[in-house]
């Protein structure tokens, strides 16, 4: 077999789904899984593989002619070709279709392989009746059938394993383990946990594009890539907040914060001056700026971590700050991650007690948690997919993970207002995906405001059409 | 000003040496009520005053800083330090008068003349805070009977102080009232909301006494905290040099050795430092401290006779009037030592080779805690206190030494106990000069040879039994364990 390489490949499935700039090598030996959510257009890529659809640009190489599909697209297909074969309605005749024989003998190139097959999965008794009365399962085998005597060069398999019972199931995995020493194959699959051991490398599918490529033998970047599948695929919902941890409640008719005229000042070094800025209920901001423009002393003037906080008209959850509240009243209202906590957050603690902390506002667990707030943190945990790590040392964890688990802490309590700052920055393609995963999934299902400071258009999140932008030139 | 300790009958001196007490969390309840509303003014805006002011401000209470008028004409650090952070700034006439709680956040040695200068400023039935009983006890500084006098001394630097706060805990803190300043009885209440103000109540507050807190804190920082650190850094450095060890390597294993060998002792006391000693080592650390124990006991004796008596603070005090002599003089010494002068070399000293080959230093460590505390309670203080300024200190100073050896240890404690701490050295390194001559580096340096680990179970026993048995590892179980409780999770 010869290296097959694609660049820039894109192609169109009859306009209604396109792949673009797909860059893929499968070198010889390599035995690929393809992952991705739902719709995300695996199930394409690989039927690009085996020639369907429409090569709009790029270019292929090391493609064999000789490419055997399983798929519900090819499956559904053939029966379609078959019921178009039954034209009854013209010639009077009730038309039976195509014999199960027929279609598995088109193609054949093993004929013991084919007897052996037909009497393991169980379909000799249907051998003489049309494919298209068959079952779904009983079409599928007829499919593999097809495809493991065609002796194809490349075989690809869209979820294999999907509606088999126990027996053929584990036919069919020891027979692929042996078939993989001779045949390269790329395989659709949405569970980690069945991956035949003789795949080599895993490609992620997202939106139409080939996101990540990752080795097997990469234990981290395949833990990741477990993670964002499970955060993109679980219907899990955000946990609910602590009933027994009610907020003082805030006058509905105040603004979140409303800062007038405020300055930030070092010496002779204005950052920014004469800056007003209201957020109201439930009301999402972008906010961006150069570097040293301000962005995060801004934020901090109302988290309450600078001291600048009490030289300015600052208000924020119903207070004007410098008049006798202290800073703790103001950090309940606020759920905070930043590049700069996850420095700062060097506990020696477990994960679970990392998201507990949130309930506290500290950095660190001080205080006795109960039941319920344990419950919580595990639900988060579970939403994280970390549920078997939960008294895993935070600091053993990759940096991605921390940020994970900040996010979560930060969302513990469902603060009225969630501030990120750069929650990306320092992330790597997937873990910047993690980040951004979760963040959808909490503005879509919570009456949180979030201020999000973000560069990055990439990095956009849905729903957040207010806008901050500071000049760095003192003045906004 | 006569010695005020000196003034008070024997079964007084008793009774306030006595006096120190964990408090339970369940007594903070009130919070910072009791400062709400009243105008808090700091004096001084150094590395305490700042810290703490922030974290009073950040507990909703009202702080603002008074500087003496050159400070703020010159812009000085003080001044940019607090209006940098947003804080008002005014002379001691613009602020003083309608104050109703003065913190004085001063060196020890400006306290006399800062004092002289506010009371007659201060209001009628105001509240004055000291960090430190010096004024009040050995000076003898009379306060106005109208103003209550309290003491908050957060057992931490300024910068912890400040850090520990932000993250939502605090730093172990102790608070006392003098008895003779406390005309509405409110010094208790104050001294309570003042520790919940910067946090210290969620590390665990002592009620201490201001004549239990100088005479324990002036005694521990002079004998096992500074004073017997910098002793034995520079004799175990002057023996490896002499031994043929490199320069480089000894450097390191002195530096980071005390940080990381008391580390073990913040976690277990003297018996879990020790137990981190292979059996053979330990029972050579355990007979080389008896050794040194029996050489310096008359040392720490005298140390505590002089505190107990005024003649250390009169001999300072002296030097203060002298413009620092000793003190400048001593200190430029100590930059000049071999120790000093040589940097930490690149080599990899893992955590459990700064045990085995710094034997002689953990049985200083050990020497030094135990005799420590055996002198202070002696003398009648409790062993709480006891405790408190030997053992639970020891790690804090340690770490001073890793961050930049004796130069930043000597920088970050006060100008008293620096003077202290020289004191004692200059009489310990000749005191243990015969001891260290017998000293090779199966000790200091290199470690045992360990072909053979064995050792007699009957010396074991006894070995264990006499470590696990002193009454400094009696009050630390108990002491540990309410920390322990305070800081369960972290």
């Amino acid at each position: 077999m010869h290296v097959i390489r694609l660049d820039a490949v894109s192609v169109d499935f009859d306009g209604r789904f396109q792949l673009s700039d797909i860059n893929w090598v499968i070198e010889p030996g390599q035995h690929w899984l393809v992952t991705g959510t739902n719709g995300s257009g695996k199930s394409a890529l690989v039927a690009a593989l085996a020639g369907m659809g429409e090569r709009m640009s790029g270019t292929w190489s090391g493609v064999p002619e000789r490419v055997a599909l399983v798929s519900y697209e090819q499956q559904a297909e053939l029966i379609e070709a078959e019921l178009r074969k039954d034209d009854a309605d013209i010639l009077d005749v009730i038309s039976e279709g195509t014999p199960v024989g027929e279609i598995i003998d088109a193609g054949c190139q093993d004929r013991d392989l084919a007897n052996e097959l037909v009497d393991t999965l169980g379909l000799r008794p249907m051998i003489d009746r049309a494919f298209r009365k068959l079952s779904t399962g009983e079409t599928r085998k007829v499919m593999l059938v097809r495809a493991l005597t065609s002796q194809p060069d490349l075989l690809v398999l869209d979820e294999p394993f999907d509606g088999l019972d126990g027996d053929s199931l584990a036919w069919l995995q020891d027979h692929l383990r042996v078939l993989a020493t001779t045949v390269p194959m790329v395989i659709v699959l949405n569970r980690f946990d069945e991956i035949p051991e003789f795949i080599t490398h895993v490609a992620y599918v997202d939106d139409g594009h080939l996101a990540h490529r990752v080795e097997r033998s990469d234990e981290a970047s395949m833990a990741d890539l477990y993670q964002l599948l499970h955060l993109k695929t679980s219907d899990l919902e955000v946990p609910q907040a602590d009933p027994a941890d009610r907020l003082p409640a805030l006058n509905p008719s105040d603004p979140l914060v409303r800062i007038t005229d405020a300055t930030i000042r070092y010496d002779e070094n204005t950052v920014f001056e004469h800056l007003d800025w209201t957020i109201e209920t439930n009301q999402h901001w972008q906010l961006s700026g150069p570097n040293g423009s301000g962005k995060t002393g801004l934020l901090s003037l109302i988290t309450g971590d600078h001291p600048q906080c009490y030289v300015n008209d600052i208000f924020v959850f119903g207070f004007q700050r410098g008049t006798g509240e202290s800073i703790w009243q103001i950090k309940q209202y606020i759920g905070y991650v930043s590049t700069a906590l996850q420095w700062e957050y060097r506990v020696g603690t477990g994960l679970r007690n990392v998201i507990i902390s949130g309930f506290f506002d500290s950095i660190g667990l001080y205080s006795k948690s109960t039941d319920m707030q344990k419950a919580i943190a595990d639900e988060w945990l579970a939403l994280l997919g970390m549920s078997e790590r939960a008294d895993e040392p935070f600091s053993g964890l990759s940096f991605g993970d921390r940020r994970l688990v900040l996010i979560a802490r930060a969302m513990v309590k469902h603060p009225p207002l969630l501030i990120l700052d750069e929650p990306c920055l320092g992330l790597d393609d997937m873990n910047r995906q993690l980040v951004l995963a979760l963040i959808e999934r909490i503005c879509a299902s919570n009456e949180t405001a979030v201020l999000y400071v973000n560069h990055r258009p990439q990095d956009a999140i849905r729903g957040i059409d207010n806008h901050l932008t500071l000049s760095g030139e003192s003045a906004s | 000003m006569a010695n005020y300790f000196n003034t008070l009958p024997l079964r007084e001196q008793l009774a306030e040496l006595g006096k120190c007490r964990f408090m339970h969390l369940d007594e903070f309840t009130e919070g910072v009520d009791a400062l709400k509303g009243k105008k808090i003014v700091v004096i001084g805006c150094g590395a305490q005053g700042l810290n703490q002011g922030l974290n009073l401000r950040d507990s909703g209470l009202d702080v603002s800083y008074t500087l003496r008028a050159e400070a703020i004409e010159q812009q000085r650090q003080s001044w940019k330090n607090a209006t940098s952070n947003g804080f008002t700034v005014g002379t001691y006439e613009e602020l003083l008068p309608t104050a109703d709680v003065v913190l004085n956040l001063t060196p020890d040695k400006q306290h006399t003349s800062v004092v002289n200068t506010i009371m007659p400023l201060m209001k009628h039935g105001a509240c004055l805070s000291y960090s430190h009983g010096f004024n009040i006890v050995e000076e003898g500084m009379q306060i106005r009977d109208d103003i209550t006098v309290i003491m908050v001394a957060p057992k931490c630097p300024g910068s912890e102080v400040r850090a520990e706060y932000v993250r939502g805990f605090g730093v172990p803190t102790l608070i006392a009232v003098h008895e003779d300043n406390d005309p509405n009885g409110e010094g208790l209440a104050l001294a309570k909301a003042y520790a919940v103000g910067t946090g210290g109540h969620k590390a665990g507050v002592l009620m201490s006494s201001f004549i239990a807190e100088v005479k324990s804190d002036l005694m521990g920082e002079q004998t096992i905290l500074c004073g017997m650190l910098q002793t034995g850094s520079l004799l175990c450095f002057d023996k490896m040099i002499e031994e043929g060890i490199d320069a480089g390597y000894a450097s390191k294993l002195i530096q980071y050795g005390w940080e990381t060998t008391t580390e073990a002792l913040k976690y277990g006391g003297v018996t879990n430092m020790m137990d981190r000693l292979s059996n053979p080592a330990k029972i050579r650390a355990f007979d080389l401290a008896e050794q040194m124990k029996d050489i310096m006991r008359p040392l720490y004796w005298k140390h505590q006779d002089d505190i107990m008596t005024g003649t250390f603070s009169s001999g300072m005090m002296d030097d203060w009037a002298n413009d620092d002599a000793k003190l400048l003089g001593w200190r430029a010494d100590t930059a000049e030592t071999a120790f000093e002068k040589t940097p930490a070399g690149d080599v990899e000293i893992s955590e459990q080779e700064y045990f085995d080959n710094g034997i002689l230093m953990v049985a200083m460590v050990k020497a030094g805690v135990e005799l420590a505390f055996e002198t202070m309670t002696a003398a009648g203080i409790i062993a709480d206190s006891a405790y408190y300024e030997s053992l639970h200190e020891t790690p804090l100073i340690a770490n001073t030494i890793a961050r930049k050896k004796l130069y930043e240890m000597n920088a970050t404690i006060s100008d008293t106990a620096e003077y202290g701490c020289y004191l004692y050295n200059h009489a310990c390194v000749p005191l243990l000069g015969e001891f260290i001559k017998g000293i090779s580096t199966d000790v200091i340096g290199k470690g045992l040879d360990l072909s053979d680990t064995g050792v007699d179970n009957a010396r074991l026993i006894e070995v264990n039994a006499a470590i696990r048995s002193h009454p400094v590892e009696a009050i630390g179980g108990v002491l540990r364990g309410y920390m322990a409780d305070m800081k369960q999770i972290i």
